[in-house]
């Protein structure tokens, strides 16, 4: 254990060190350089009223609230669980959405919009469902000074207030499939650790919800669904997922069966349910009576899927990327790329500089590169690089007297603090080729720290030696609803109790005779176990 | 050939006897179904019949339920407007009535009429300088109470969240209604000096007013909307963007949405609960009731002091901030529906059709059927290529007649008919819905890509233009210039828009309303010269006003 945790926690300060240490260096004119050593942080934090005061390694959560603040992502809220999501954070979104939106038009899905407001009669039509969500539903009881007669609920998720005119609109099978989406808002009364994007009171979401014919068909939808939330988190937030199905006791309450891309965050040993796309089998067809006559005229019932990402995805994104100088965003889902500096010294030509920066700004954006210049005159240098740091920006270019003499900008990257001079004739190419392998590069480290944190355990000893280690699990198992519930209750504790993440898909072999880690019965399966979010 | 096929006109389907019912069959008739039953129980226990009065008839629900046997009716729009109105939202899909009462679902067809809005304004704001992001649903009520009059004008609307998670909430919540005060609350917290100003930014949410008369699009308990809320340093900072943004509006009605709205500064009476001044885009319906269709307020200080928004300026002084705030919500769609659109149906503007191109084949044997459908497909391939939004209509199950009735009564600005001896010329027909009958049908446009392509843009653009044309000048023969208060009361009551010059009291204004049911729409930017004397009192005016009864 020691071993482990020694190289995790070896791997982040050299690099944290190095990049500190190379940003001070290049403040040169703006900033005069710090005394280097422990307290550098601390001065940079009050002259700047910059910089955290949290390290991500020592006070993870308490890094995590700071970081999504001072990045200009989230502001806390009077509310408790409701928080407000800034440009920065709602950029992000929406070039998800942008992603998304647009492949889930290809597959002919189309978007609607059905009522905040759930009547309580609906609500309860589905029991297992209901029991899911009762206990965290919000509920209207006045409008204005008067009462109303009936409490009405704010949805929580919508597959109540949309399946009854799934019944009215579906007669024949020419109706079929039906595909809906919906862009919205939902809200969850939990009295849980609020976490901002993680488990907030209201957040923001897609589901889509969808009819079908044939089993067939929803099976493949499912899965179709599923790879593009792995094309959300691996292609865009530079996540590495798990793609895999929950276990009986942690599917969607009253659907056939739950998928899920499951990521990690290693920091807390935790891991996270990063989007569901479930099969919801024919049970809701039959609490909503959703029929079709099909081709040869007889009644049946529709097979139905639900899917659903919400703002969650940004916080997954916050704690993986994320590090000791504040947000790294991957460059794909930033909404600025680039952020050039201009670098002046006393005597150089200002405002050939400032027009350099300028200029570089128009030659990137007409390149399809989101960039902007910070010209700000009341600020030194020094501070705008933390500033940007601070909130993620992918790529910094500084331009000081030199490079203007030598007709080149100085790109710093992130991810890594790597700098490079580039001519300002390869301006594009390099800056474009430098965005794809910081992109690339985030992918890659997550999933070595993701990698170095799976802990494949045969026996009940060997799993709570890795709980503890705050591994992410990979454990033979029976696929027992009694055995999990056990799991749960004897590793109940402050830390809360770890259960299933999900079955992978790729399964390792499973070699015969092999044993449930937890119940000492056949396994058969390999599957994820941890503490969750 | 083609127009043999083609049905008895809807209108002539339509009988009397089929138009509205009293809500109380359609009830009865979705106690029938359990699942919907539930839900419309549940909000007819909480409504009274007053309340209802724009709920769906009883024959449309019912007919959906035996679709494919019944052709769609719809009132025709000469007959009975609001009749109309209904129908073409229940049988083009556009919306349909949620589970409590007040409340709609709104169908693809209509969501992506609001798509097409956004997608519009999104680049617009964007391009004048706003950001996007959100704010919480959730408002305590403590926030609304800050600024006097705009708890006054909000309160009863409020919908008030008291319990959450099973337990009693400690403070009341307010769904939001519009977020002018919790924007402002955290305003003050961004906010330190001149150099955060402008603040500009808007969001894209859903909003809730606890409505007592609904009407799907145009009124309803829970709207979307966008709400664009900036802070400024100085009075002439706020005001310019107040009016740059009801400018945004305005060209956005004039040539995306094809509606001549008339741009102007609200009353003292009808401005915003909080606002000094309250800029509008008000637009004229088929009745001819105005709908007012975007709004854009200078909000002056009023929430900047009730909050204590407040900024350091140049000179290291404090001052408050000024601010704007602007909306335009899914009631524009309702706008759209109810300027265009004929006995037939709906007329859609290109340009925010959700379907800008109809294809539909037609074929007799069996023989043809695949070189017709072979043809079609790959003329919905070569427009689809060229960025259009098409849809080609091949089921079998109904007659090109039946479709081309559908489709009109769909607004789909465009038809395209295939047939066999298109095929064998190498040709196609085109219909267009603005121009009813042979007129409007060109027959022998060649299939060839570039040309086809070229014709069918061509066509758009002058359906989009026509349609704009077609609206001006109904507003413009349905506006009445009015000296006197006889003359405002005989234009009202013919069901017209009076304009006059203005200047009397607000006590005045509130009696017109009473007398006449109408309202001062805006004082239009755009004044006519010359001395003016108000109409109500004889004494000089600086403005005409509009007066018209609305939505």
């Amino acid at each position: 254990m020691e071993n482990k945790l020694k190289s995790k926690s070896n791997h982040l300060p050299p690099f944290f060190v190095e990049h500190m240490a190379g940003g001070e260096q290049k403040k040169g004119g703006g900033e005069q350089k710090k005394a280097g050593g422990g307290g550098k942080k601390k001065e940079v934090k009050k002259e700047t009223g910059l910089g955290l005061s949290f390290t991500k390694d020592e006070n993870f959560g308490e890094w995590y609230s700071e970081v999504v603040v001072n990045g200009e992502m989230i502001e806390y809220y009077d509310i408790s669980g409701c928080y407000i999501l800034r440009p920065w954070a709602m950029s992000i979104w929406e070039n998800i959405q942008t992603f998304f939106d647009a492949k889930i038009k290809k597959m002919k899905v189309k978007n609607c919009y059905f009522p905040l407001f759930v009547s309580p009669g609906v609500l309860q039509k589905e029991k297992d469902h209901i029991e899911g969500f009762a206990p965290e539903v919000a509920w209207v009881t006045k409008s204005g000074e008067s009462d109303l007669e009936v409490p009405i609920a704010l949805r929580p998720t919508s597959e109540t207030v949309m399946y009854p005119y799934y019944s009215k609109w579906i007669r024949g099978h020419r109706d079929l499939p039906l595909k809906l989406n919906q862009w919205c808002n939902v809200v969850r009364w939990e009295f849980s650790n609020p976490t901002p994007f993680i488990r907030s009171r209201e957040f923001l979401w897609q589901e889509g919800h969808t009819a079908f014919a044939t089993k067939e068909e929803a099976d493949t939808e499912v899965l179709q669904i599923l790879e593009l939330y792995r094309r959300i988190y691996e292609e865009f937030l530079a996540i590495p997922v798990t793609k895999g199905r929950k276990s009986e006791l942690e599917k969607f309450a009253g659907g056939l069966y739950t998928t899920s891309v499951e990521a990690f965050i290693p920091n807390t040993g935790r891991g996270i349910q990063g989007a569901t796309s479930h099969c919801l089998g024919q049970n809701f067809a039959k609490m909503f009576e959703i029929n079709f006559e099909n081709e040869k005229g007889e009644k049946s019932m529709v097979w139905q899927n639900s899917w659903a990402y919400s703002t969650r995805t940004i916080g997954v994104m916050v704690m993986v990327h994320g590090d000791n100088k504040g947000l790294v965003l991957p460059p794909k889902v930033a909404a600025l790329q680039v952020i050039v500096i201009p670098v002046p010294y006393k005597d150089a030509d200002t405002q050939g500089i400032f027009d350099a920066c300028a200029a570089t700004v128009a030659i990137l954006s007409d390149a399809g590169i989101r960039a902007e210049a910070d010209l700000r005159e009341n600020y030194s240098p020094g501070w705008k690089y933390s500033n940007w740091e601070m909130k993620g920006v992918p790529l910094r270019i500084e331009i000081g007297p030199r490079d203007l003499a030598n007709n080149q900008v100085r790109a710093v990257r992130r991810d890594n603090g790597e700098k490079t001079d580039i001519s300002r004739v390869f301006l594009v190419e390099q800056v474009k080729g430098m965005l794809e392998k910081i992109q690339q590069n985030l992918f890659d480290v997550a999933k070595q720290k993701r990698d170095a944190c799976i802990e494949v355990v045969k026996t009940w000893d060997e799993f709570i030696k890795a709980l503890g280690q705050k591994k992410l699990i990979l454990a033979p198992w029976c696929d027992e609803e009694e055995v999990e519930k056990d799991v749960k209750a004897r590793t109940k504790g402050e830390m809360g109790a770890a259960k299933s993440l999900c079955t992978p898909f790729e399964q390792p072999e499973l070699p015969e005779g092999t044993k449930c880690f937890a119940s000492g019965k056949p396994a058969t399966k390999w599957t994820y176990w941890g503490r969750s979010y | 050939m083609v127009s043999s096929l083609r049905l008895p006109a809807l209108t002539s389907l339509f009988s009397p006897s089929f138009t509205r019912r009293s809500t109380v069959s359609l009830r009865r008739r979705l106690h029938l179904r359990p699942p919907l039953a539930a839900g419309f129980s549940a909000q007819s226990a909480a409504s009274s019949p007053t309340e209802t009065e724009d709920r769906v008839d009883s024959k449309k629900s019912g007919r959906v339920q035996d679709r494919g046997s019944t052709d769609r009716v719809i009132t025709p729009r000469s007959q009975d407007f609001n009749a109309w109105y209904l129908d073409v939202i229940a049988n083009a899909e556009l919306a349909d009535y949620g589970p409590v009462r007040g409340t709609m679902v709104i169908r693809p067809y209509g969501y992506a009429m609001w798509e097409a809005i956004q997608d519009y304004l999104n680049v617009k704001f964007k391009e004048t300088g706003h950001s996007n992001m959100y704010f919480p649903q959730f408002i305590p009520y403590s926030f609304i109470e800050k600024e006097a009059s705009h708890v006054e004008g909000f309160s009863p609307e409020l919908a008030l969240v008291t319990i959450g998670g099973g337990k009693e909430l400690e403070e009341k919540l307010v769904v939001r209604p519009t977020s002018e005060t919790i924007v402002n609350h955290m305003f003050t917290q961004w906010i330190h000096s001149y150099r955060d100003l402008p603040l500009m930014i808007n969001q894209w949410a859903n909003v809730t007013r606890w409505e007592m008369r609904t009407k799907p699009f145009v009124r309803t308990l829970e709207f979307l909307w966008q709400e664009g809320h900036t802070a400024h340093a100085t009075l002439e900072e706020a005001e310019k963007e107040a009016l740059q943004m009801i400018d945004v509006y305005t060209k956005f009605a004039y040539e995306q949405a094809a509606i001549p709205v008339i741009a102007g500064r609200k009353s003292k009476v009808e401005t915003f609960a909080g606002a000094d001044k309250t800029y509008t885009i008000e637009a004229m319906m088929g009745d001819r009731k105005a709908l007012q269709a975007g709004t854009s307020h200078n909000l002056g200080q009023n929430f900047s002091r009730a909050f204590g928004t407040q900024f350091t300026d140049e000179n290291g002084l404090r001052q408050h901030v000024w601010q704007t705030s602007w909306a335009i919500s899914t009631r524009f769609v309702g706008g759209i529906i109810m300027t265009h659109g004929d006995d037939a149906g709906l007329m859609l503007p290109p340009r925010i059709a959700p379907v800008q191109v109809v294809i539909v084949p037609i074929w007799k044997k069996v023989d043809e059927k695949t070189g017709v459908l072979d043809a079609a497909s790959s003329v919905a391939e070569t427009l689809k290529n060229a960025g259009l939004k098409v849809k080609l209509d091949d089921t079998d199950q109904r007659t090109p007649g039946w479709k081309f009735n559908f489709w009109e009564m769909k607004g789909v600005p465009l038809r395209i008919e295939i047939g066999p001896r298109d095929v064998s010329s190498g040709s196609v027909v085109i219909s267009r819905r603005d121009i009813p009958g042979k007129q409007g049908k060109v027959f022998g446009i060649s299939m060839e890509p570039s040309i086809l392509e070229a014709y069918v843009k061509d066509r758009l653009d002058e359906i989009q233009s026509s349609l704009l044309q077609r609206a001006i000048s109904f507003r413009d023969s349905n506006i009445v210039d009015v000296s006197s208060y006889e003359e405002l009361k005989e234009a009202i009551s013919l069901g017209k828009w009076a304009r006059g010059p203005w200047s009397a009291s607000d006590a005045d204004e509130l009696r017109i309303k009473e007398e006449t049911g109408a309202t001062i729409r805006c004082f239009p930017f755009e004044q006519p010269q010359g001395t003016k004397t108000c109409l109500m009192t004889g004494k000089h005016a600086d403005e005409v006003a509009i007066f018209a009864k609305s939505y």
